[in-house]
């Protein structure tokens, strides 16, 4: 360096100190303080690299939970139950409607005008300008979707958006509706199989991770999208047969108008030798696609009630009531019902056989009681055998049965059963629950074993033998009754089959499950004997009214007072039930139905066998000929074919009708039949009296449906036909004179044809059937 | 580019006649690398606000600040040109009127100054806003040289060394405070001192003087609450992530993330809004998440060549007004690059200034350009070697 040598003087360049002081700020400015610099950056950028850089990312990448596509609920004949779509969320961006100056008045308006929402409300809610998200409307259809991208991007709008979610559609509405249960806003199940199978049905949500900016957008010009892509959830298969449900709810709905129900009805249908559920059903039911909607009278009680609060818990009470499960969650006596379990398990310990007398005097009397238990008959059954003792359900005669089974063989077969699991602590109450795969299973409740097995008090054994005393669930009872009819074997109920991967695989594939073999084939066979006589035999079964043409019936009536409301209201309350199964020798399918609290008005006697029976029936005479089994020609008296009778002569045509046991009046004056009612091929009710025209038409005129509800079947057959209305039965016809008409197919007053046929339903009025069995 | 720039560089007769030379090649080409890198990184920190528009400023055109930021940059090379080839001896005779439109320009800012983001620095003219206080430093660079060399051997009396000076920077640091601006008081503060040093005041008095600077800084601290809270978000940045310390955590997770060799050019992803300031202030942040630890510390041995050549072309001037010019220039362009990355990565307290070259803002950049012109005069007129 040559720097020159002055250390003053006018224009001279810098002195010594000069130089001294500028080589010092050369080595600060121009040395010291940049490797004091990149020391920092060092530190920053290769020590703290990875801390800086997770914060960096925490704040620029969005994670977003794609939605997987639910799984579908089929029934076991692929019908689908429960289907997911995908659907669009609108919202709104009030920040960047306002950072980009866009017109609130236009957006509620456009808005409002598509989604039919209130247009201040919207107006609100884009007037949120601190907020980057507030939705407008959730799960919106396609159609409408379509709109608002349609107004979206026609003005341009950047504060509009939509996002994708999925809603759930019930094909079905309101079938199977506690079955199938629902998914609540955020997709999860909340109910029923929607809920027990959640994990399953939802699979498991793949999420979009994404570069944003300070505002969450997505980056426009340097974007980085990850897709990571979630598991479909599974398909599921179930037990369910939608026809099966369809006819069980058809006619339970029409049995709850018929009594005048007061508290809900629920039946189970199974397959007595696998355990699946092929339906299940309570009333009141609920359109699973709104599932919040309650009924019309609930609706205008919550109208008339005073306060916001007093609406809201009306509203929510309705909606839990609505929602619950009678078959599953409700538990109950169930009272002569059981007594098919008490009976096998006498026969199975072999401490009764079916030569046995049983005297019944009408009441009896037993160690602990301070009144005998009185027998539903007044005056008593008198003598009878075992399987009159079941077709007569007598009291008297089950509690000498249970005694001579004695408490704790009682309890032990209860256990066998799956009605209770006996514990170490000989003083707590007992329970069990089936282990169905269904949410909301309740269990049931027994008397400890203290209690049940002391011997200064046999009131606990003598009620229970006849169903008293002790509460179990629908669910419970159709399990342990199909035990005993179908050869022995307690089956794990069970409502899913299946599952199935998005592919179509098979995932997983229940197996029937056996828990165990309660009774031998030979007892049961002789269980399924006896209760076959409680409906076939026409004279002396309880259980007559379920009988149907053409098909042999097993099952049991039961009507069970619910003493407790009784004692602590004087109220005279029943649940009335029926457990049935066909066909009697070789069991396929069991049906269990249980009306809570018919009305004492309904003109109709409180009781299982006048009641519950025939709806068992009708349900039966639907669904067997559905499961393709075949009725037995030869039982199904009573019915004949309307014979072609036109162009004949009025002889001919006379001894036609003669033949197919027909009546007939006429109607013209001529010698040929010009035409005719009903017309051939059509099946009626024998004896019924048809129209034949003589050069003459029938009226085009429609006729309207007379009631003939509480007529005998004669009455009513002859009623309707005097209108050219024809009548026609599922129930056997044995005494058309007493069998009295419990319902109809068409309402009285709907106009029908001249020649349509209204199907009846009968049931036996006998005086004799008079209690509560 | 070497032939160019030697062709750009050339001078006429008249001036070789007078002894003139060709300006030093090597911090000419110091000075247009850093300023095409400068240009390169307002284009690629800029573009996300400027399509973005959240300030409704540029109408979603991704490059109006480059734009704007190229134009002053060409008018920048001129102005650098112009100003090479004007001989250090016409600067010096304008230096003391120069000072003096400058303190009338600072005076003017709190009647008519635009005012933004809460003070009142610039002055407007037909579109153009200017920020006095740049002008002050080249005011206070060219009139303190001026002043060394009249005074001479006075420098090291108080009556002549120290009074005349501190008369100047306490009269312009009065004004700043009225606009306020902290950062441009405590630079011309700085480089006053500076040329103080380099004029030969005695070291005694830079002693107490950083005495009396705690002391201001304590009396500034306590008064300013805005510079107090500044403090506390220095010492942890991470207790107040989302207001007082938004800029500066923004400003580390940028050049964390950026790690060795960086995101990439363009790929900075704290720009897209999470980062304020990220084309002016913040820009070296964008450039440590972009290029990395190599790109940044390239850029700043760039830096480092530059100020360490202004030096010498400090050293070997002519005559001592020259030598004190160049020298403070040089000085002054040190300061605020080590102020501004010092600023970014968190060194020391967070305020608003601006990197030499890269940051956004055309007045600046025409200014700082021009006072490379001097440097450059400068060394036309450098003893033989």
């Amino acid at each position: 360096m040559s720097v020159r040598n002055k250390t003053s003087g006018r224009d001279s360049g810098p002195g010594r100190q000069m130089l001294r002081r500028t080589l010092f700020m050369m080595a600060v400015c121009g040395i010291a303080v940049f490797l004091l610099l990149l020391a920092r950056l060092y530190k920053l950028q290769i020590i703290d690299h990875e801390y800086y850089e997770q914060l960096a990312i925490a704040q620029q990448l969005r994670q977003a939970p794609t939605s997987t596509a639910r799984g579908t609920i089929y029934d076991r004949n692929m019908n689908p139950l429960a289907v997911s779509a995908s659907v669009d969320n609108v919202y709104l961006s009030p920040a960047e409607i306002a950072q980009y100056g866009e017109d609130k008045e236009l957006i509620a308006d456009g808005l409002a005008g598509i989604l039919g929402l209130d247009r201040d409300d919207i107006l609100e809610k884009a007037s949120q300008t601190g907020s980057w998200y507030v939705t407008v409307a959730r799960k919106v259809e396609k159609d409408v979707a379509d709109k608002v991208r349609l107004f979206k991007s026609e003005h341009g709008l950047r504060g509009v958006r939509l996002e994708t979610d999925t809603k759930r559609y019930y094909p079905n509405s309101s079938l199977a509706c506690h079955l199938i249960g629902f998914v609540g806003t955020d997709n999860y199940g909340l109910e029923g199989i929607e809920a027990r199978y959640d994990e399953a049905l939802s699979g498991t949500a793949g999420k979009t991770v994404r570069a944003t900016d300070a505002y969450g957008t997505d980056l426009r010009m340097s974007g980085f999208e990850n897709y990571q892509p979630g598991d479909a959830g599974y398909d599921l298969v179930t037990t369910l047969d939608s026809s099966i449900q369809y006819y069980v709810e058809k006619h339970l709905k029409q049995a709850v108008a018929d009594y005048d129900i007061q508290n809900g009805a629920g039946a189970i249908a199974m397959d007595v030798n696998t355990g699946a559920i092929l339906a299940m059903a309570s009333l009141d039911g609920y359109d699973l696609n709104n599932f919040l909607d309650v009924s019309d009278e609930v609706k205008e009680l919550a109208a008339a009630a005073s306060d916001k609060e007093e609406k809201q818990r009306i509203i929510s009470q309705a909606q839990t009531r609505q929602w619950r499960n009678k078959a599953l969650s409700d538990t109950y006596e169930p009272g002569s019902t059981f007594k098919i379990i008490t009976l096998a398990m006498a026969l199975e310990e072999g401490l009764v056989s079916l030569s046995d007398g049983y005297y019944c005097p009408g009441n009896v009397n037993v160690l602990g009681r301070s009144s005998p238990i009185r027998c539903w008959k007044d005056g008593g059954h008198g003598s009878q055998n075992l399987t009159e003792a079941v077709q007569h359900s007598c009291n008297v005669a089950f509690v000498n049965i249970g005694q001579r089974v004695g408490a704790e063989t009682f309890y032990k077969y209860c256990e066998a059963f799956g009605f209770l699991e006996l514990t170490d602590d000989p003083d707590a109450n007992l329970s069990a629950r089936t282990g169905i795969d269904l949410a909301g299973e309740s269990g049931s409740i027994w008397w400890s074993e203290n209690t049940f097995y002391s011997e200064k008090n046999l009131s606990q054994l003598a009620a229970a033998s006849f169903g008293q005393t002790f509460t179990i669930t629908p669910l419970q009872l159709i399990s342990a009754v199909s035990a005993c009819v179908n050869g022995g074997k307690l089956m794990k109920p069970y409502v899913v089959e299946k599952l199935l991967s998005s592919d179509g695989e098979i995932n997983y594939e229940r197996e029937p499950e056996c828990v165990r073999q309660v009774i031998s084939e030979e007892t049961s066979s002789t269980v399924r004997t006896i209760l076959e006589r409680v409906v076939g035999d026409m004279d002396e079964g309880t259980g007559r009214n379920a009988a149907i043409k053409g098909y042999k019936l097993g099952g049991k009536t039961g009507t069970s007072e619910k003493v407790s409301l009784e004692a602590a209201t004087g109220q005279k309350e029943y649940i009335v039930s029926f457990i049935g199964f066909a066909p009697a020798d070789d069991p396929e399918i069991a049906l269990l139905i249980f009306l809570d609290t018919p009305s004492h008005e309904s003109g109709i006697y409180i009781s299982g066998g006048q009641m519950a029976a025939p709806v068992v029936g009708r349900m039966m005479a639907d669904i067997l000929p559905y499961m393709g089994i075949e009725p037995d020609k030869e039982e199904g008296l009573g019915d004949v074919t309307m014979p072609m009778l036109l162009d004949k002569s009025l002889e001919a045509a006379a001894s036609t009708l003669k033949d197919a046991q027909l009546r007939y009046r006429t109607i013209g004056s001529g010698s040929t039949v010009t035409d005719q009612l009903p017309a051939a091929g059509v099946t009626l009710a024998a004896d019924t009296e048809v129209i034949i025209y003589l050069d003459a038409q029938p009226s085009q005129d429609k006729e309207s449906v007379p009631d003939v509800s509480g007529m005998s079947y004669d009455q009513a057959r002859d009623t309707l036909s005097y209108y050219g209305i024809y009548i026609k039965t599922t129930s056997p016809v044995t005494d058309a004179g007493r069998q009295s008409v419990i319902s109809q197919s068409v309402s009285p007053g709907t106009y029908v044809s001249h020649g349509s046929v209204v199907e009846v339903a009968l049931y036996d009025d006998d005086e004799a059937m008079l209690g509560r069995y | 580019m070497r032939y160019e720039s030697a062709r750009l560089a050339d001078f006429s007769y008249a001036e070789k006649k007078r002894g003139r030379r060709n300006c030093d090649t090597s911090f000419f080409v110091l000075v247009l690398l850093l300023l095409v890198m400068g240009l390169v990184m307002v284009l690629s920190s800029s573009y996300a606000r400027a399509y973005y528009d959240p300030g409704n400023v540029t109408g979603g055109n991704a490059l109006y600040y480059f734009v704007r930021q190229l134009l002053f940059a060409v008018l920048g090379v001129a102005a650098m040109l112009i100003a090479s080839r004007v001989p250090m001896s016409v600067y010096r005779r304008f230096s003391m009127h120069f000072l003096v439109i400058v303190i009338i320009m600072l005076a003017l800012v709190p009647f008519i100054g635009v005012k933004a983001n809460g003070a009142r620095r610039w002055l407007g003219v037909g579109g153009l806003t200017v920020q006095p206080s740049e002008l002050a430093k080249l005011g206070v660079i060219l009139s303190f040289s001026y002043l060394i060399c009249k005074i001479r051997t006075g420098m090291k009396t108080v009556r002549y060394g120290i009074m005349p000076f501190a008369g100047i920077l306490v009269l312009i640091v009065a004004l700043l405070v009225l606009e306020p601006h902290f950062s441009a008081s405590v630079i011309i503060v700085a480089i006053g001192g500076v040329m103080l040093f380099l004029g030969g005041v005695r070291l005694v008095w830079f002693v107490s003087a950083f005495g009396l600077a705690g002391g201001a800084i304590a009396v500034v601290l306590t008064f300013f609450p805005y510079a107090s809270s500044r403090i506390n978000t220095w010492r942890d940045p991470f207790s107040s992530p989302s207001d007082e310390g938004y800029q500066i955590v923004q400003s580390l997770y940028s050049i964390g993330s950026g790690g060795l060799s960086g995101l990439g050019l363009g790929g900075s992803r704290q720009k897209y809004l999470y980062l304020p300031e990220e084309h002016n202030d913040f820009i070296f942040s964008v450039v440590c998440e972009e290029m990395g630890f190599i790109g940044a510390a390239l850029i700043l041995v760039l830096f480092s060549l530059l100020i360490l050549r202004g030096y010498w072309i400090a050293l070997h001037c002519k005559d001592r007004y020259s030598f004190l010019v160049c020298a403070g220039l040089i000085s002054l362009l040190a300061i605020q690059t080590f102020l501004n990355v010092a600023v970014v990565t968190n060194l020391i307290p967070c305020t608003g200034i601006s990197l030499p070259f890269f940051s956004y803002g055309g007045t600046a950049l025409l200014i700082e350009l021009f006072e490379m012109g001097i440097i450059l005069s400068a060394s036309r007129e450098l003893t033989n070697h």
